[in-house]
């Protein structure tokens, strides 16, 4: 009899424990995910991100350098040849990019300027404070991604414009389960020859600075980013982000 | 009493589970086969049948189309190209239907084509996306097997109306028209006729969505007959919504009927269309009727409007104008005249199954076929294919040995093809190359000569394709005096001899055997089937339209094998049932059939397969859809036949058609079924669904090439689907799984000398990927590395480093690919960007280790790289070759830090004059000195394209040292000339560059240190890493 009460406490507390599971929501795993990675509070303090990194493509390494701030300020260069490159760059009003053939710079199409000012606030995590962006959160269930068992939450941003018509802007992020952080994301691709099919982004290596954590390992699709070294709240010359013409 | 219950269910649960994970470890597929990932090489040249389209209310980019075992596509670019949507789910589609209300998130699907030929594939309920497509969840209606319709109120979304055919094979509860009034959460049968009376379409009042019109099918398929047609067939309509439903046959003939087609003029709504099957010839055809039903008009009854009605029930009538009206059928037509009078659709591919017109424009229309999806712009009487839609759909394949090996099947109403596993720039239309007509079949490749075999149903035709001489021959088996009618299988089998290559195996319900590559035929046998008479009475099959194609033939031979080991043992199995064994090359046979336990009677022998391990060894997939049963049924012999043991478990989650053995381990096997593909590398203890960019398509056929390892699939929608090189798996063992990493033994990598010109495809082309010919470093992980840092570095047997490569992280197997490139040069800085920077020299072959590093722990593989075999290169050369680049490649990473020095002066030069100007004049001149070598040491002025300035030493450099960095064979006396050339420019500009420094560098640093300008140059090593 004892035997059997036993078993029947492991049974309750293994159905209560599924129960749990199921009632896992966005809000929750968001949370959670916030405190593995350091707390949301110092994420909210931070004034910028400087990242070195290297593309590497089997086993060719390009140095990258990738600078955010917020507000919404970025810039991403590559170093080819002892070159610095500007391939992206944006400073609150103008998104522009360099033509490898003329190596000038120019401007972005407005419609692709619009988008990303929609998202000035994404710095320095979609996820922090998404309600207050107007963005929801939606749990959609269990998945398995990279092996490995996650939460599948949908985050809905503001519509994108593409081609003068409003699409839906989604994301659907994989929290493993186990770690409570993102090992992939997923958006569908809206425009050019893949689209209608999905972009996949898997993050891996999250490592420490300062108290915060940050995946060191990116892969886009096959093409792989290595973080070499974050800077936090670095100093920057303001020139960096704007256009020359 | 009831929670008791629900307690005992999880305690069982949690038992099983415990004792299950003592004993050994158990992976589902999605956490083992990680980077393991199939090719989907099409083709799409002749696509594949597509069963409905649906175009988007409001936004003329958007369309649909369901295939009929290929899955959803989407095309947001109105139909220039297309991308599959539902990969993951069952892939034979009923309907797709957008909701009226939400039409750019809410798309419905019903699965299960409602086209029902022979070969049709099942269904199993419908689905709902809620994203446009990204997201889809099944909704219920699991045993509806085909949904014709699915209809959303216009009004609340909520609302929905679904048509189930149901089964074909059987009688089906599970038919009728069924209502969800919350989203599809739950269903309720609003209107059913009997287990035989499907609904074969639904549609609504376009104006008035309390009035539909459904109608009702009587209808069944045995493996040996089809049958359309009875006294339950009727057309319904309902004017409260679905509450009530009544017959609308005023006009129409008394008796049975067959499938009825029902359009409703979107412009019109009073005005309806209908097409009968029906008892007598006359009355067949097309009815109007102007009065929303209440009476019908025959106008029409013409071939096209008449033509197998089970397989082409749908009409279209334009959104504008309601007499023109479009029909599916042989060649689909068009009336302008309200049905008086039609015209045949232009030239497209035969079958017409759905036509849809474009939201503004009349005469821009889609057009759904049996050879994909067509456009017209003009009506239809032009129309053009959608290239990207890979829909084929195999019955069969076979390979040969050619390097890359090719792929030879026959399909679904497309004939026979063959084409290359690997192409350059990847497999395009261009590749494939037709070589039977009708519907295909086997395609074999005779095993030692440039002969192909192919077969058109029903063994009508076997031809004998000798591809250097172009003589064609038909050679099928034909009957000699006193033969009893010989009855072929629509899916004949033919086999070539393993043992002697001119030999050729085909089978009616006879073995046919010859020797002389089809010249002469001799029975190895006598009749092998049951030979029921009432099974092999095709003429009057049909019901009321007779439909004798000869894809009924029944009691036919349908699988031939001939033992890898012993001639003289060859299995048959037969498509009522039989599993028979000869041990004396035909002498005499043993029917073992009763043996197999377990197994229904007279379930159709799809596959057997002769173990390559031992001669008694065989395994036999039998598939039983077509007696209206879903189970996988697998077995092994190991004693030519005696006992039998079935090798499935529940985990299989439908009907299997062909099982494929490893060459190597005999625990691993690939089973081909209805949806997907299933693996066990535990002789069938637990199987696992591949899913890695694997289609739940239904696998019709499966074969594994003896070189590559590579497992082929035909699949029956998606086309050929290859996993390359499965070795890796051969070595799973529970042993390995429990290992944190385990590295997989690889067969030595080949740097293969292949051209990099690519293809000739359109970006609205479809282009199958070609496999990876970079060295594939595998591993396990026992878990995801998802925090801490993981590095994996390439180093040669000293442990030098070579280079550092993007590690896998995922739990399971990883691929990390590597070219065989070593680190590319340091460039010199100048205005552009030179192409050689971007070039790496190649290890010479070799061994080489992969070093894995997770925190402290250090996991090292060494592996082998090895030279083309294919290459006529020698040794020597490539050894010229490989200094040739490095001391090029080195002259290019000097010169980079002699441009560096120079610029570092230049620099400091230009400080000090700013600091202090009474130096300008003097210091001037040295800088124009320094400027002027610069300019002949690289470009400082132009672009990348055609402002591109003359080239200097720099971009000379690099040019020699990427043509020979490329190449594999020693340079040439032209490239040995240049590299002379160049590398006496570059001595000069050193010379010139030391003559300079020896003047001014020593004076400008004295200078800066007097004006606190300090000069620190860097090392050449400290240049190299930065």
């Amino acid at each position: 009899m004892k035997k059997n009460s036993v078993t029947l406490v492991c049974v309750f507390s293994f159905l209560l424990a599924s129960v749990a599971s199921l009632a896992q929501n966005a809000d929750e795993i968001i949370s959670n995910y916030f405190k593995t990675i350091g707390g949301a509070e110092k994420f909210e303090k931070l004034t910028g991100t400087k990242m070195e990194m290297s593309v590497n493509y089997q086993g060719m390494e390009i140095p990258v350098e990738m600078v955010q701030l917020k507000g919404g300020k970025m810039y991403l260069k590559i170093n080819f040849q002892g070159q610095e490159i500007t391939q992206m760059a944006f400073d609150g009003t103008t998104a522009w990019s360099t033509n490898f053939m003329t190596m000038k710079a120019e401007k972005m199409e407005s419609e692709m300027v619009e988008n990303i000012k929609q998202e000035a606030n994404d710095y320095p995590d979609v996820l922090l404070n998404y309600k207050a962006k107007g963005y929801t959160a939606d749990y959609l269930g269990k998945e398995t991604k990279e092996g490995t068992e996650c939460y599948k939450v949908k985050i809905t941003k503001k519509p994108q414009t593409v081609d003068g018509e409003k699409v839906d802007n989604v994301v659907f992020y994989y929290f493993d389960t186990e770690n409570n952080v993102p090992i992939l994301t997923e958006t569908e691709i809206k425009q050019g020859p893949m689209k209608g099919q999905m972009s996949t982004t898997t993050m891996s290596d999250y490592q420490e600075v300062d108290g915060l954590y940050f995946p060191f390992t990116m892969n886009q699709m096959g093409q792989a980013m290595v973080v070499k070294k974050v800077t936090l709240n670095p100093t920057v010359d303001p020139s960096a982000f704007s256009f020359k013409e | 009493m009831k929670n008791y219950n629900k307690l005992l269910v999880a305690l069982s649960f949690i038992f099983a589970f415990q004792v299950q994970a003592q004993e050994e470890i158990i992976l589902k597929g999605k956490e083992l086969f990680g980077d393991i990932k199939a090719r989907q090489i099409g083709p799409a040249i002749m696509s594949g049948r597509i069963s409905d389209i649906a175009n988007h209310p409001t936004n003329n980019k958007i369309i649909y189309i369901g295939a009929a075992g290929g899955g959803v596509w989407k095309s947001s670019d109105g139909g220039a190209s297309f991308s599959p949507i539902f990969d993951k789910h069952i892939q034979s589609i009923g309907c797709v239907t957008i909701d009226p209300n939400n039409p750019d998130n809410t798309i419905w699907v019903g699965t299960g084509e409602p086209w029902t030929r022979n070969s049709v594939s099942i269904g199993d309920g419908i689905y709902k996306s809620t994203d446009g497509g990204l997201n889809w969840t099944n909704m219920g209606l699991p045993k509806s097997d085909r949904i014709t319709s699915i209809i959303v109120d216009p009004r609340n979304s909520d609302v929905v109306w679904a048509g189930v055919l149901g089964a074909l094979w059987g009688d089906s509860e599970d038919r009728g028209i069924y209502k969800t009034t919350d989203g599809g959460k739950t269903w309720n049968k609003s209107f059913y006729v009997d287990q035989k009376t499907g609904c074969a379409d639904l549609v609504i009042d376009p104006v008035n969505p309390d009035i539909m019109y459904a109608s009702f099918w009587e209808f069944r398929r045995t493996a040996w007959s089809f049958n359309s047609g009875g006294y339950n067939s009727a057309l319904y309509k309902t004017i409260d919504g679905g509450k009530t439903w009544n017959k609308i046959h005023n006009g129409f003939p008394k008796g049975q009927l067959g499938r009825i087609a029902i359009g409703v003029a979107p412009s019109k709504p009073e005005v309806l269309y209908a097409v009968l099957e029906t008892e007598q010839d006359k009355d067949k055809g097309l009815y109007r009727s102007e009065d929303s039903g209440a009476s019908w008009k025959h106008l029409n009854s013409d071939f096209e409007l008449v033509v197998r009605p089970f397989y082409f029930s749908r009409i279209t009538i334009d959104p504008r104008n309601p007499d023109i009206l479009y029909k599916g059928g042989l060649r689909g037509s068009i009336s302008r005249d309200g049905g008086k009078t039609f015209k045949p659709l232009g030239n497209m591919h035969a079958d017409i199954h759905d036509v849809t017109v474009d939201l503004h424009d009349s005469n821009r229309i889609y057009v759904a076929t049996d050879g994909g999806l067509y456009r017209s712009w003009d009506s239809g009487n032009t129309l053009d294919i959608v290239k990207n839609l890979p829909l084929s759909q195999y019955y069969h394949l076979s390979l040969d040995d050619e390097e890359p090996y090719n792929i030879y099947g026959g399909l679904q109403d497309n004939g026979s093809w063959y084409g290359p596993s690997k192409s350059d720039g990847g497999i395009e239309a261009r590749d494939w190359h037709v070589v039977g007509y009708g519907d295909g079949f086997r395609v074999l490749k005779h095993p030692t000569k440039k002969i192909i075999y192919s077969e058109m149903q029903g063994a009508e035709n076997i031809w004998r394709y000798n591809l250097e001489t172009k003589e064609l021959k038909t050679i099928q088996p034909l009957a000699v005096k006193g033969d009893p009618k010989l009855r072929f299988n629509w899916n004949t089998p033919i086999v070539t001899g393993i043992h002697n290559p001119d030999r050729i195996y085909a089978g009616s319900q006879f073995v046919h055997v010859s020797d002389y590559m089809g010249q002469t035929w001799r029975k190895i046998s006598g009749d092998l089937t049951t030979n029921d008479p009432t099974k092999t009475n095709t003429e009057k099959s049909g019901g009321l339209s007779v439909d004798n194609s000869g894809a009924e033939n029944h009691c036919t031979i349908f699988t031939i094998a001939e033992s890898p080991l012993n001639k003289d043992v060859i299995w048959a199995g037969t498509d009522d049932g039989n599993v028979q064994i000869t041990r004396d090359s035909g002498k005499t046979w043993s029917n073992v059939t009763a043996n197999i336990k377990g197994l229904p009677k007279n379930t159709w022998c799809y596959h057997i397969e002769a173990s390559v391990f031992n001669e008694g060894t065989a395994y036999a997939v039998f598939d039983g859809h077509s007696k209206n049963d879903y189970t996988a049924y697998v077995y092994k012999t190991s004693d030519f036949g005696k006992t039998w043991t079935s090798i499935t478990t529940p985990e299989i989650g439908s009907f299997a058609r062909n099982i494929q053995e490893d060459y190597k381990n005999p625990n691993l096997l690939f089973l081909g079924t209805e949806i997907g593909l299933y693996i066990t590398v535990d002789g069938g203890k637990n199987w696992s669904k591949f899913e890695n960019n694997m289609p739940a398509v239904a696998v019709h056929y499966l074969d594994l090439h003896p070189k590559t390892n590579d497992l082929v699939m035909a699949t029956h929608g998606r086309g050929i689907i290859i996993i390359d090189d499965i070795s890796t798996l051969r070595q799973i063992t529970p042993e390995i799984l429990k290992k944190e990493v385990h590295f997989f033994d690889r067969k030595p990598f080949v740097i293969e000398e292949e051209s990099s010109f690519g293809g000739t495809a359109s970006e609205l082309e479809f282009v199958g990927p070609n496999p990876n010919t970079s060295g594939q470093i595998i591993y396990y992980l026992k878990k995801r590395n998802t925090f801490g840092k993981m590095d994996l570095e390439i180093q040669d047997t000293n442990g030098n480093k070579i280079v550092t490569l993007p590690a896998g992280n995922q739990k399971g197997i990883n691929i990390v690919s590597w070219n065989y490139n070593t680190r590319n040069p340091k460039i010199a800085t100048a205005k552009t960007l030179s192409f050689g920077g971007f070039t790496s020299p190649r290890v010479p072959e070799g061994t080489y280790k992969a070093v894995l590093t997770k925190g402290k722990e250090v996991y090292t593989h060494e592996f082998k790289v090895v030279n083309d075999p294919k290459s006529v290169i020698t040794p020597s050369e490539r050894k010229l070759q490989a200094e040739a680049a490095k001391m090029l490649f080195d002259k290019n990473e000097e010169l980079a830090y002699f441009v560096y020095e120079l610029d570092e002066l230049i620099a400091l030069n230009k400080k000090i004059i700013e600091k202090d100007p009474k130096t300008a004049k003097a210091n001037n001149k040295i800088d124009a000195e320094f400027n002027a070598l610069k300019n002949t040491m690289v470009v400082t002025t132009g672009d990348m394209y055609v402002g591109a300035a003359e080239p200097q030493l720099r971009e000379k450099l690099s040019t020699i040292y990427a043509s020979v960095a490329q190449q594999f064979d020693a340079p040439s006396p032209s490239q040995k000339d240049n590299i002379e050339n160049v590398m006496d420019l570059y001595s000069k500009a050193t010379t010139s560059l030391n003559a300079l420094k020896g003047k001014y560098k020593t004076k400008l640093i004295d200078q800066g240190t007097k004006l606190g300008i300090p000069f620190q140059l860097k090392s050449f090593d400290e240049f190299l890493k930065d």
